[in-house]
């Protein structure tokens, strides 16, 4: 499968897709126990289970559509979030997929670019439901400058193999950087300082998200099969 | 007013709304010199109410903190009297319970019952909601005296979702729907995923001294409109809570 090649007009297409829907799936089976100890510090304990049991519900359903459009992937991937995830997290990650899928739209194939403007779409479905900015604790400490650094390598001319692993680099650096944050969204914010200290599972599960685009986009462009 | 009670208090008010301050810090914050916010600091150590950390000399909330935010609860009137009946709504409709009250333009809850299925849940007493964002603060705002109400609906309505309701009029129109139905639904409002279903409590003069409500997951509670039998069991707990609260014609109010 080749996924990101450097070559053609449009290299992305919908193996590329459910390649990294499988890629994260996979990361929430792995990181499910962990997920769900940074949420019972401030949650209720089952972002992990919650996400776990969302994406294999996702990986069902998108499980036959290679022959559809990436777009029509990433919807269907939204909506069985939506509707297999409790608590905030499902509407929110479903809604993200959900802008997604509907930015790409009925493109057969897409490039970087076009990956970057539908990066952007689902951050904004995220905040137009959570109404959350950066430094509220949440998927945002970890979306908004994952973007940042996938469009600063991009706009380097870097391919896209180290433009994703940029993106999951500053990823992760948000994520550690909720830490020290009080939480001011969701439940969390009813504990006041006492959000202090924790690490936010949604942002955690967010760098798991461009943790898996990277593997993606790595595997087609410079892993052997 | 007495200078240093009010600079005691907003000590005590700062450290409670971060984890550790030391003087320097606090000084900043209060605009006081660093040998006052001393001298206070010692003297609120000195009765418990804050206390030192060894390692950091930096200050936070002491032990007589929580005897007093115990105190406060137990003497509270409708969180009492509201105990047994949150516990039976809750077990009733399956959902988690909160029963709050309206402290300036925010829902203080001062009792939760968790839902009672062995889930991890955090316990909300003490939280506070902006009035607007939660069902409780629907409920109580509705039955306000006009100008009371007035007054709540003009203060800047923040954004908690994209759902909350962040214009006046919109909010106006839902409070006198509120008013006749008897019921607040809040959906996704103030948390994404959850909402809650309440209804306002009345003391013996008619006017909501507070809220009690059924909170839940959103795809729960309203996936398929508003349950009639919630409704119906948080209606029936809020009449039978007035009642006790000394409440005599509530069906005028609550209907």
């Amino acid at each position: 499968m080749r996924a990101g090649g450097a070559d053609g007009e449009a290299p992305l297409g919908s193996g590329f897709v459910l390649l990294w829907v499988r890629e994260l799936a996979t990361r929430m089976r792995d990181q499910r126990d962990y997920l769900t100890q940074l949420d019972a510090a401030i949650g209720d304990a089952d972002h992990g289970i919650n996400m776990d049991r969302g994406l294999a519900a996702a990986m069902e359903k998108v499980g036959g559509m290679e022959a559809e459009s990436p777009g029509a992937i990433l919807e269907a991937v939204g909506t069985a979030l939506i509707f297999s995830v409790g608590g905030a997290a499902g509407p929110l990650y479903g809604t993200g997929f959900r802008g997604l899928g509907k930015a790409l739209g009925e493109r057969r194939r897409f490039d970087p670019e076009d990956l970057l403007m539908a990066l952007r779409a689902g951050l904004e479905a995220i905040q137009n439901l959570g109404a959350a900015s950066q430094g509220d604790k949440t998927i945002v400490d970890a979306f908004a400058p994952a973007i940042a650094a996938f469009e600063r390598g991009l706009r380097a001319g870097e391919d896209l193999a180290t433009s994703t692993a940029r993106a999951r680099e500053a990823a992760e650096d948000g994520m550690r950087a909720t830490v020290p944050m009080q939480a001011r969204k969701g439940r969390a914010s009813y504990l006041g300082p006492r959000s202090v200290g924790h690490q936010d599972p949604g942002a955690t599960s967010t760098a798991l998200l461009f943790s898996a685009l990277e593997r993606a986009a790595g595997r087609g462009a410079t892993e052997r099969p | 007013m007495i200078q240093s009670v009010r600079r005691a208090a907003l000590i005590l008010k700062e450290l409670g709304s971060s984890p550790r301050m030391g003087v320097t810090e606090l000084g900043a914050r209060l605009g006081l010199a660093k040998g006052t916010v001393y001298g206070l600091l010692r003297t609120l150590e000195d009765e418990q109410l804050v206390e030192r950390d060894g390692e950091t000399g930096k200050y936070r909330l002491g032990p007589a903190m929580l005897q007093l935010g115990n105190a406060f609860l137990d003497n509270h009137e409708l969180r009492a009297r509201s105990l047994l009946w949150a516990e039976s709504l809750a077990s009733r409709v399956a959902e988690a319970v909160r029963v709050g009250i309206l402290n300036g333009r925010k829902v203080l809850i001062v009792h939760h019952v968790f839902r009672p299925d062995n889930s991890v849940q955090i316990l909300e007493v003490g939280a506070s909601i902006p009035w607007h964002a939660c069902a409780l603060g629907k409920a109580i705002a509705a039955h306000l005296e006009e100008d009371r109400r007035l007054e709540l609906l003009d203060t800047d309505l923040a954004r908690l979702t994209g759902r909350t309701i962040t214009d006046h009029q919109v909010l106006e129109r839902e409070l006198r729907q509120v008013a006749r139905k008897g019921v607040a639904v809040e959906d996704q409002e103030a948390i994404v995923g959850e909402a809650e279903v309440a209804a306002a409590v009345f003391n013996h003069l008619g006017a909501p001294v507070g809220a009690i409500g059924v909170a839940g997951p959103v795809e729960r509670l309203l996936e398929r409109g508003l349950a009639p039998d919630v409704v119906a069991a948080v209606r029936e707990t809020a009449r039978s809570l007035s009642r006790e609260m000394g409440a005599g014609r509530v069906s005028a109010h609550a209907r």
